[in-house]
């Protein structure tokens, strides 16, 4: 009995290694070898009892136009490639059932359809969200609508995607960090 | 307990009730005795310690210091998951049989559990609600229970499906939280081996009841989608099913109060059964077709909760005799009866709900008076009292009607528990 619970006391530990260290791979492997991608975005500042404060990130490269709606439905599974604009900002390219042979491409799920002409296929984009400091969460937002009313600055998530999988690196205000300029910020009223 | 007793026993060796000797020995008895409250009172420390300092690391990680490189972040985030399966590793390769240990160790070991996965979305700003989040985390913490036999990870445990599952369904509209259910029949083996195959009815088992009973009565309703009305089929039948469960000897206990199948089963049907005496539910479900209701997701969830009650009540009358018989036992049977009436004629299915919550106060007291309990009986003229509060409000009898009703019911309460008490008093 004792051997039982001892094999099983192995087997459990390896599991509760596995999962976080797998987790860690996975997103190093995507800040690694991903693809950096610049997401335009709006912040905004909730928090999560375990995890801490964060700011949500609302993308705007979250859809695609279709000529033909290709009877996508909510909930679908998709991969979406990505490509950049004259600005050098991330928009969706296509949208695909299978996996594309190579990357970079997300896998996502679709969110919903435009029913009119031409069809906007929108999906989730699942790294909407950026741990902060618990008091530089509210500062970020703060930073966001200040630089809002210069026209000039413009904020954004820089994206690593890789085969599948993306993870947000930064969140940046005009190619600086926000973390960077909360910072600077704090030492000037100090 | 144990010395006020010995405090008695010069009394009673005067008194000649017992020897001079038995009452040597009773001392020396009870001075052997290891006590069973200061292992308690470890047990409970234990678990409290542990659930704070957990807890502690929790909100100390969830600051997010942002000023640690990431490597740092991560190694720290580990610490607490190493030194908890580092110290519950030694006490099962001790074979330690320590209760307190091994609870406070369980106990802090699924907040370490948290603790790591927290640190490495937050380092990698990875996406996942909330729901997500403690889907994972009960998926690797349902081991601890199995591995330690801890109690109260299992309580943690189902505490955490069930925000699980309201996040999912309630919060986020997300589906049925199909994962709550796997989740939750994967911990019933540990409830049944320890409480039932033991048969070790300690306060754990009392908290597994309430938390079970709790926990899946919030968590039915996830099932809500087109027909509402079908849930109140299932809602039924699932506290019909704890009713007789609370029933069967295996779910027994000492005292009505501690039972939480036959509090949460009873409460849930007089509640349900009283909100259905007004008319919106039976105004909403007439005119419609069962084909219509049948082909929603509630359909299928009312009918095996149904079921399963069937079973449950034919198992029960095998050993009980159908007099005996707690009769909210067959709320569910009288439900469905009266939902294919309200179909087609719902104001007579509206009246019928009241006759049965009658039947059923009546029932109630006349427990109470034969059990010569005078919770049971104050519950059962409680009932009535509810229902003629309920009718205040929707009918149109007259004020003095009404008066009269109330003033009836408070003669009722003071007499019945007038006569009880002067029957225990002739019985002493």
């Amino acid at each position: 009995m004792k051997k039982f619970t001892t094999a099983l006391f192995l087997a459990m530990c390896l599991f509760q290694w596995f999962v976080p260290a797998k987790m860690i791979y996975d997103s190093e492997m995507v800040v690694r070898d991903g693809t950096p991608y610049k997401f335009k975005t709006q912040p905004v500042d909730p928090s999560d009892p375990f995890r801490g404060k964060y700011v949500t990130l609302n993308f705007e490269a979250n859809a695609v136009t279709l000529a033909d709606s290709a009877d996508w439905v909510p909930g679908e599974e998709v991969y979406v490639v990505f490509t950049t604009d004259s600005a050098g900002f991330a928009t969706a390219e296509s949208l695909h059932r299978e996996k594309p042979s190579s990357g970079p491409y997300l896998k996502t799920t679709v969110n919903y359809i435009s029913s009119n002409e031409p069809f906007m296929v929108f999906f989730e984009l699942p790294f909407d969200r950026f741990y902060l400091e618990e008091s530089k969460a509210s500062q970020a937002e703060q930073v966001y609508w200040t630089s809002q009313r210069d026209s000039t600055q413009v904020t954004y998530g820089l994206v690593s995607i890789g085969t599948g999988t993306a993870i947000l690196k930064d969140l940046m205000i005009n190619d600086t960090s926000i973390v960077e300029i909360i910072n600077r910020l704090n030492a000037e009223d100090e | 307990m144990n010395k006020n007793f010995l405090r008695d026993l010069p009394e009673l060796v005067r008194a000649q009730v017992i020897s001079d000797d038995t009452a040597q020995k009773i001392t020396a008895y009870y001075n052997n005795k290891p006590s069973t409250s200061n292992s308690r009172l470890f047990i409970v420390f234990g678990i409290l310690g542990a659930l704070l300092v957990g807890m502690g690391i929790v909100l100390i990680i969830a600051h997010n210091w942002d000023t640690l490189p990431r490597t740092a972040k991560l190694v720290i985030g580990f610490v607490p998951l190493f030194i908890g399966q580092a110290v519950c590793g030694y006490l099962i390769l001790k074979g330690s049989d320590s209760k307190s240990w091994r609870e406070g160790c369980a106990t802090f070991l699924f907040f370490a559990v948290a603790i790591s996965i927290s640190i490495v979305s937050q380092v990698y700003n990875i996406e996942g609600n909330f729901g997500q989040f403690l889907l994972l985390w009960m998926a690797l913490a349902i081991p601890i229970v199995y591995v330690l036999r801890s109690s109260m990870a299992s309580l943690l445990f189902i505490c955490g499906i069930t925000w699980h599952a309201c996040e999912v369904a309630y919060f986020n509209s997300q589906g049925y939280a199909v994962w709550y259910w796997v989740l939750l029949i994967a911990i019933l083996p540990f409830y049944y081996h320890e409480f039932f195959r033991r048969h070790n009815k300690n306060n754990f088992f009392y908290f597994h009841s309430w938390f079970l009973t709790t926990s899946v009565t919030v968590c039915l309703g996830v099932f809500i989608d087109n027909h509402g009305e079908l849930l109140m089929i299932a809602y039924l039948s699932l506290f019909s099913a704890f009713v007789i469960l609370s029933e069967l000897n295996a779910f027994a206990t000492t005292r009505v109060l501690s039972n939480a199948y036959l509090v949460v089963g009873s409460l849930g049907i007089m509640v349900l059964l009283l909100t259905l005496s007004f008319d919106w539910y039976w105004n909403e479900l007439s005119g419609t077709s069962f084909e219509g209701i049948a082909s929603g997701a509630e359909f299928p969830v009312a009918a095996s909760l149904s079921c399963v009650a069937g079973v449950l009540l034919f198992i029960l009358l095998r050993t009980t005799h159908f007099t005996d018989v707690n009769s909210k036992s067959f709320a569910f049977i009288l439900f469905i009866v009266l939902f294919f009436i309200g179909l087609n004629s719902p104001t007579a299915a509206q009246l019928l709900v009241n006759v049965i919550i009658l039947v059923f106060a009546v029932n109630t007291i006349r427990r109470g008076a034969r059990q010569n309990h005078l919770g049971i009986l104050n519950y059962g003229l409680l009932i009535i009292t509810a229902l003629i509060l309920c009718r205040f409000f929707d009918t149109d009898f007259s004020f003095v009607i009404r008066g009269l009703l109330f003033i009836a019911v408070g003669v009722g309460f003071f007499g019945a528990n007038f006569y009880m008490i002067q029957q225990r008093k002739k019985t002493e």
